[in-house]
C-alpha cells in the first residue's frame, strides 16, 4: 500500500503562533479578584496576626477542657438526641410529601410554562430562607417545641426537595412517556407509567440524602428552642460553661450523624444502583449471617 | 390460531411479591403496638400477637407457610413477652438498667426463634444468623427500655400503668424491623427487606409524629390567624435609630458587610487548605495509604459538625461577639464541603495524563498540580462558588452564637420583640441570599 | 543513547501475576526496537520495567543506572531521560498543547517554577522546537482535547521529546488511530530515531508495521522472550510462533495477508 508522504519536509515551514494574552490576564485577573477582597475581608474582621497565632492554643484548651466527656447521663442525651432525629425525620416526610407534586409542577417537560416559571419562583423563594430564619418566624404563632422545628424544616426541604425532583424528572428519558402519549394515555398516566419508574429511585435518593442533611439542621434549630441536641451543646458552651457535658453531646452527635450516613449512603447506592451496597457495616452483616440466594419463587414447605 | 396446551412449554413464574402488599398489614400492626389498649399489658398476648404478624410477613414472601414455624412465632411471641413482662413485674423499687437487661433478654429469645425460622428456610446461611437475629429484637428493646428509664417514663410504671411500656417497645420494635431489614437486604431473603424497610419507616414516622407534638389541626388553627402575626411583622423596618440604648447595636450595612467578609474569608480559606486535602483523600492522588486514611476520616468526621456548632466552638475558643469566631467557623465549613465535593471528583480523574507525568521524573506533587488539578479546575471554580454562596446562608446562623455577622442582628432584634425590624433583616438575607446564587449560577455555567 | 540491559527481569504485579518471567535482553544504543507479541503477553509490562513503573526484580539498567532497587529520586533522574508514548496519549485534556509538552519538562526546570507554572523561556522554546519536530506547532495554544487522534498523539510525541530523552518506549502508539495517520506517526518515530539517535522501542499490535519500520524485532509470549533477532529474516512462522496461532487479518493494519 501506499501512504502519502506528509512528513515534515514535504511541508512548507510552519509558522509559530503567537502565544494568546488572555490566560495571563485572566489570572492576574483572578488573582486580585481574590485577593483584595479576601484583604478587604480580613482587615474588616481585625484578624490579626496575633489573634491568628493565639488561635490555635485557645482551641486547644477548649478541646482539652472538653475530655473526658461527661457521658453520666447517656439517656437524657439519649432523648435530646432522638428528638432532633425525629425533626428531621418530620421534616423530610414533609418535604417529602410536598416536594414531589411541587416537582412536577416546576419541570418542564410535564407543566406547561404558565405553571412552571411561578413554581419555580415559589421554590427558590422558599429555598433562600434558611431552616434558622423559618423557626424564628414559626415560633411566633406556635410556639417554643420541636414542633415548630420540624415545620421550619420541612418548609426549606419543600424547596430543595422540589427543586432536585424537578431536576431529575426532567432528566427522564422521553422516550416512554412519548409511547404512552401514542397509545391514547392521558398526561395523568403518561406521569405514573412513564415518568415514575424512571425518577423514583433518583427521587428516594435525595429525600434520604436531605434526611442526612436535616438532621444536621435540626441539631441547629435547638438554638432558637426548637427542640433538640442543639440546645444541649450550645447551652453548655455558652452560658453554663459545662465543657465535659457539651464535649459528650458533641461526640453523640458526630458519631449518630456519622452512622445515619453511612446508613443512608449504603442504602442510596442500593436503590441507585440495585446493587447491595459494599460498605463495612455489609460485610460485617454477611460475615454473621452467610450469603443466602434465593432459589426460587415457591412456597417451600 | 390454536394455541394448545402442548405448546406450553414454560410455567408461568409466580407474581413476585411487591413493597406495598405490606401496608396494610404493616398499619394494622403499627395501630397493634401503637394504641395496644385492646391486648392490654404488654405479656403474652401481646408476644403472640407479634409473633403471629411476624409469620404473617414471611408467608407474605412466601418464605414459609409451615405451621411448625407458625406455632413456633407464636409460642416464642408469647414467652419472650412474657419474660420480657415478669422482670418488669420485679419492679421494685424501681426500674434500673440491669432490670431492663432482665427484660430484653425475654425480647431476644423471640428474635432468636425468628433467626431460627429465616434459617431453617434459608440454605447458604450461617447458625449465628441467629444471633443477629436475637441482638437486633434484644438489642432494639434494650436501647428502648433504657431510654425509657433514663427519661423517667418508667417511674410510673411502678403505680402498675404498664401501658407505658408501649412506647419504649414501640421503639424497641423500630429499631428491631430496621437492623433486620437491612440484614435480610444484604444476606438473606432480599424481599423480606421491602416489609421490614416500609415498617420502619412507618412505625418511626408514627413515633417521631406523636413525639414532636404534629398537629395539622395546630397548622390550620394558626394559619387562619395569619392576620394577627402580620400585623407584627409589616410593615417591615429597615431604619431604625443606630442606638437604642444598646452599644452592641450595629446597623444593617454593617452587619451585611460583616457577612460578606466572614463569607470571604471562610470560602477562599477553606476552599485553600481543601485542595490538597482533597488530593490526598483520594486513591489515585494520596501520596501513601497513611496519608489517605488520614485525611479521608478527618473530612468524614469534620463534615458531620454542622455549621452552628463549628460557630459555638470557636466563639467558647476565641471569645463570644467576635466576628473572628464566625470566619474561624466558615473555614472549617468550607473545608469540609469543599474537600467533599473536590474529592469526588478527584476520584473520577482520567489517570492516563498522571502516569504521563510520572514517567517524564516528575516529583508527586509535580504529577498532582500539572496532571491532575488541571482536570478538576473547573470544577473546582463551580464548588468554590458555591461553597461561598453556602456560607452567606450559613453566616445567618452564626450569629446566633456570637460569632458576627448578620445573624447577630437578627438574634437581638429577635429578642427585643421588634418584628418589624425581623421582617426587615429577613428580607435583606433574602434579597442577598437570591442575588449571590443568581451570580453564582450564571458564573458556573459560564465556565464548566 | 542509552544501552538498555535486562538480566534475569521478572515482574509479578501485587494480585499475584507474574507478567514477565526472567528476561534477558540487551538493547543497544541508538537501536529501533519493535516488540510483538499477543495481548496480555506482558509487552506494556517490559515497557514499563524500564522506566520503572511496574515492581520489576532481577536487574534493568538504563545506561550505567540500575532501576531494580532505586529510590525515588534515582528513579525519577532515570525517568527524566526517558520519554513515554501512550496508546491513549494521555494528554490532560483542558489543558494547551504547549502546557502538555512542558509536562516534559517537570524533571529539569525548578520545583517552585514548575508548581507556579512559570516556565523559563528556553524550557518553553524547547517545547515549541518540539512541537515543530511533530510538525504540530500550529496548534500550540489550543486546549488538547481540540484535537485529532493523530495529532493529539504527535502532541504525546512532542512531550516526550521535550524531555530530550536517550530513550523513548513506546505502547502502542498507533492502536487508537486509522491507517493513514498510524503511518504518520510511526514514521515520526523513525525519523526521530534516525535523527536524534534515540534508543526507541516500540510495542506493536500489526505486524505489517512492525515488519516496515522495525529493524529489531522481540517477541514475548506468556511474559517469556520467545524471539529476538533482526526483522529482515523475519518469516510468517515466526510471527505464528510467537502468537502462537496463525497470523490473521486482524494482526494487520492493512487488509491484505501477507
Ligand atoms: N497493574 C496490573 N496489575 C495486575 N495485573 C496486571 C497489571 N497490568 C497488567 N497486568 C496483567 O499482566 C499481564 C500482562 O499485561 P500487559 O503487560 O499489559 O500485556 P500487553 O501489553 O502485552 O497486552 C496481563 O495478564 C495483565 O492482565
Ligand atoms: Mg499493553
Amino acid at each position: 500500500m501506499t501512504v502519502p508522504d506528509l512528513t515534515p519536509q514535504a511541508m512548507p515551514d510552519m509558522v509559530r503562533p503567537q502565544e494568546p494574552k488572555w490566560p495571563q490576564i485572566i489570572r492576574w485577573g483572578v488573582t486580585l479578584g481574590i485577593l483584595i477582597p479576601l484583604i478587604w475581608s480580613v482587615i474588616g474582621l481585625e484578624i490579626s496576626p496575633q489573634r491568628l497565632w493565639a488561635a490555635p492554643g485557645e482551641v486547644w484548651v477548649l478541646i482539652s477542657g472538653m475530655f473526658p466527656p461527661d457521658f453520666s447521663n447517656p439517656g437524657d442525651l439519649m432523648g435530646k438526641l432522638l428528638e432532633s432525629l425525629y425533626v428531621a425525620w418530620i421534616g423530610t416526610l414533609i418535604g417529602a410529601a410536598f416536594s414531589f407534586p411541587a416537582g412536577f409542577m416546576a419541570a418542564t417537560n410535564i407543566a406547561p410554562r404558565w405553571m412552571v416559571i411561578p413554581m419555580r419562583g415559589i421554590l427558590s423563594a422558599i429555598r433562600a430562607f434558611p431552616e434558622l430564619v423559618l423557626a424564628i418566624i414559626f415560633i411566633v404563632p406556635f410556639g417554643l417545641g420541636p414542633f415548630t422545628g420540624a415545620l421550619a424544616i420541612g418548609l426549606h426541604s419543600i424547596g430543595t426537595l422540589g427543586k432536585l425532583t424537578s431536576e431529575v424528572i426532567e432528566g427522564v428519558d422521553g422516550g416512554p412517556v412519548e409511547a404512552i402519549g401514542s397509545s391514547g394515555g392521558t398526561r395523568m398516566m403518561q406521569m405514573r407509567f412513564g415518568v415514575v419508574p424512571q425518577a423514583m429511585p433518583n427521587i428516594v435518593a435525595y429525600w434520604l440524602y436531605r434526611f442526612e442533611i436535616n438532621v444536621r439542621a435540626s441539631a441547629v434549630l435547638g438554638l432558637v428552642g426548637a427542640g433538640g441536641i442543639g440546645a444541649e451543646i450550645v447551652g453548655r458552651l455558652r452560658f453554663r460553661g459545662d465543657w465535659p457535658k457539651a464535649g459528650a453531646a458533641l461526640i453523640l452527635t458526630i458519631v449518630a450523624v456519622l452512622l445515619i450516613d453511612a446508613v443512608s449512603a449504603a442504602v442510596r447506592r442500593r436503590i441507585i444502583t440495585g446493587q447491595p451496597s459494599k460498605s463495612v457495616i455489609s460485610k460485617w452483616m454477611i460475615a454473621i449471617t452467610g450469603s443466602h440466594r434465593e432459589p426460587s419463587m415457591e412456597i417451600k414447605s | 390460531m390454536t394455541a394448545t396446551a402442548e405448546h406450553v412449554t414454560s410455567t408461568r413464574p409466580p407474581e413476585p411479591t411487591r413493597a406495598k402488599v405490606f401496608i396494610v398489614p404493616l398499619i394494622v400492626f403499627t395501630i397493634a403496638i401503637g394504641f395496644a389498649g385492646f391486648l392490654g399489658e404488654i405479656g403474652p398476648l401481646w408476644g403472640a400477637a407479634v409473633g403471629a404478624i411476624t409469620y404473617g410477613l414471611f408467608r407474605w414472601v412466601r418464605m414459609t407457610d409451615s405451621l411448625i414455624d407458625a406455632g413456633t412465632l407464636v409460642v416464642a411471641g408469647a414467652v419472650g413477652f412474657a419474660i420480657f413482662n415478669l422482670s418488669i413485674a420485679a419492679r421494685d423499687p424501681g426500674v434500673t438498667a440491669g432490670l431492663a437487661l432482665q427484660s430484653s433478654l425475654g425480647i431476644a429469645f423471640f428474635g432468636v426463634a425468628t433467626g431460627w425460622v429465616v434459617l431453617r428456610h434459608s440454605p447458604g446461611l450461617r447458625p449465628t444468623t441467629i444471633l443477629l437475629s436475637a441482638a437486633a429484637w434484644g438489642g432494639g428493646s434494650y436501647m428502648a427500655l433504657l431510654t425509657a428509664v433514663q427519661m423517667g417514663f418508667l417511674d410510673r410504671i411502678i403505680e402498675g400503668q404498664t401501658q407505658e411500656l408501649t412506647y419504649p417497645m414501640f421503639i424497641a420494635v423500630t429499631v428491631a424491623s430496621g437492623v433486620f431489614g437491612a440484614t435480610a437486604n444484604v444476606s438473606f431473603w432480599s424481599r423480606l427487606s421491602s416489609p421490614f424497610a416500609v415498617g420502619f419507616v412507618v412505625l418511626t414516622s408514627i413515633l417521631a409524629w406523636n413525639e414532636i407534638g404534629f398537629s395539622v389541626v395546630e397548622i390550620w388553627t394558626q394559619f387562619t390567624r395569619i392576620g394577627e402575626f402580620l400585623g407584627d411583622f409589616w410593615p417591615p423596618d429597615f431604619f431604625w435609630p443606630r442606638s437604642i440604648g444598646q452599644p452592641e447595636t450595629f446597623n444593617m450595612a454593617d452587619a451585611l458587610l460583616e457577612t460578606f467578609q466572614i463569607a470571604i474569608v471562610g470560602a477562599t480559606i477553606g476552599c485553600t487548605f481543601a485542595a490538597p486535602l482533597a488530593f490526598w483523600a483520594s486513591r489515585a492522588t494520596a501520596p501513601n495509604s497513611t496519608v489517605y486514611w488520614i485525611s479521608k476520616s478527618f473530612m468524614s468526621v469534620i463534615r458531620t459538625i454542622p455549621d452552628l456548632f463549628w460557630a459555638v466552638f470557636f466563639a467558647t475558643a476565641v471569645g463570644f461577639g467576635k466576628p473572628f469566631a464566625g470566619a474561624l467557623a466558615m473555614i472549617m465549613f468550607s473545608l469540609a464541603i469543599m474537600g467533599k465535593l473536590l474529592s469526588e471528583t478527584v476520584d473520577a480523574i482520567n489517570l492516563g495524563p498522571l502516569e504521563a507525568a510520572r514517567a517524564a521524573g516528575a516529583t508527586h506533587n509535580q504529577v498532582i498540580l500539572r496532571a491532575a488539578f488541571p482536570q478538576v479546575a473547573p470544577n473546582y471554580v463551580a464548588y468554590a462558588l458555591y461553597v461561598f454562596e453556602l456560607n452567606i446562608r450559613a453566616s445567618v446562623v452564626i450569629g446566633f452564637v456570637g460569632a458576627g455577622g448578620i445573624g447577630r442582628l437578627l438574634d437581638e432584634r429577635r429578642q427585643f420583640f421588634q418584628w418589624d425590624q425581623v421582617m426587615a433583616i429577613v428580607l435583606v438575607i433574602f434579597a442577598s441570599v437570591l442575588l449571590i446564587e443568581a451570580v453564582s449560577i450564571y458564573v458556573r455555567r459560564k465556565i464548566v | 543513547m542509552s544501552r538498555i540491559e535486562f538480566s534475569n527481569a521478572s515482574v509479578t504485579y501485587p494480585g499475584g501475576l507474574q507478567a514477565l518471567k526472567e528476561v534477558d535482553l540487551t538493547i543497544e544504543e541508538g537501536e529501533f526496537v519493535v516488540i510483538v507479541g499477543l495481548s496480555g503477553a506482558g509487552k506494556s509490562t517490559l515497557l514499563r520495567s524500564i522506566n520503572g513503573l511496574v515492581p520489576v526484580t532481577g536487574s534493568v539498567k538504563v545506561g550505567d543506572r540500575e532501576v531494580v532497587g532505586a529510590s525515588n529520586k534515582e528513579i525519577r533522574e532515570i525517568r527524566s531521560d526517558i520519554g513515554m508514548i501512550f496508546q491513549t496519549f494521555n494528554l490532560v485534556n483542558r489543558s494547551t498543547v504547549v502546557n502538555n509538552v512542558l509536562m516534559g519538562r517537570l524533571s529539569k526546570v525548578p520545583r517552585w517554577r514548575s508548581m507556579l507554572g512559570m516556565w523559563p523561556a528556553e524550557d518553553k522554546e524547547i517545547a515549541l522546537q518540539s512541537l515543530e519536530r511533530v510538525d504540530i506547532v500550529e496548534k500550540a495554544y489550543i486546549r488538547a482535547s481540540d484535537l485529532s487522534g493523530g495529532q493529539q498523539q504527535r502532541v504525546g510525541i512532542a512531550r516526550a521529546l521535550a524531555q530530550e530523552p536517550k530513550v523513548i518506549l513506546a505502547d502502542e502508539p498507533v492502536a487508537s488511530l486509522d491507517p493513514v495517520t498510524s503511518h504518520i506517526v510511526m514514521r515520526d518515530l523513525q525519523r526521530i530515531n534516525r535523527d536524534l539517535g534515540i534508543t526507541t522501542i516500540i510495542n506493536l499490535h500489526f505486524l505489517d508495521l512492525a515488519r516496515q519500520y522495525g529493524e529489531r524485532l522481540v517477541g514475548l509470549r506468556d511474559g517469556k522472550l520467545v524471539y529476538d533477532g533482526s526483522i529482515q529474516n523475519v518469516s510468517d512462522d515466526v510471527f505464528r510462533e510467537i502468537y502462537g496461532r496463525a497470523i490473521t487479518p486482524d494482526d494487520l493494519l492493512t487488509e491484505e495477508v501477507t
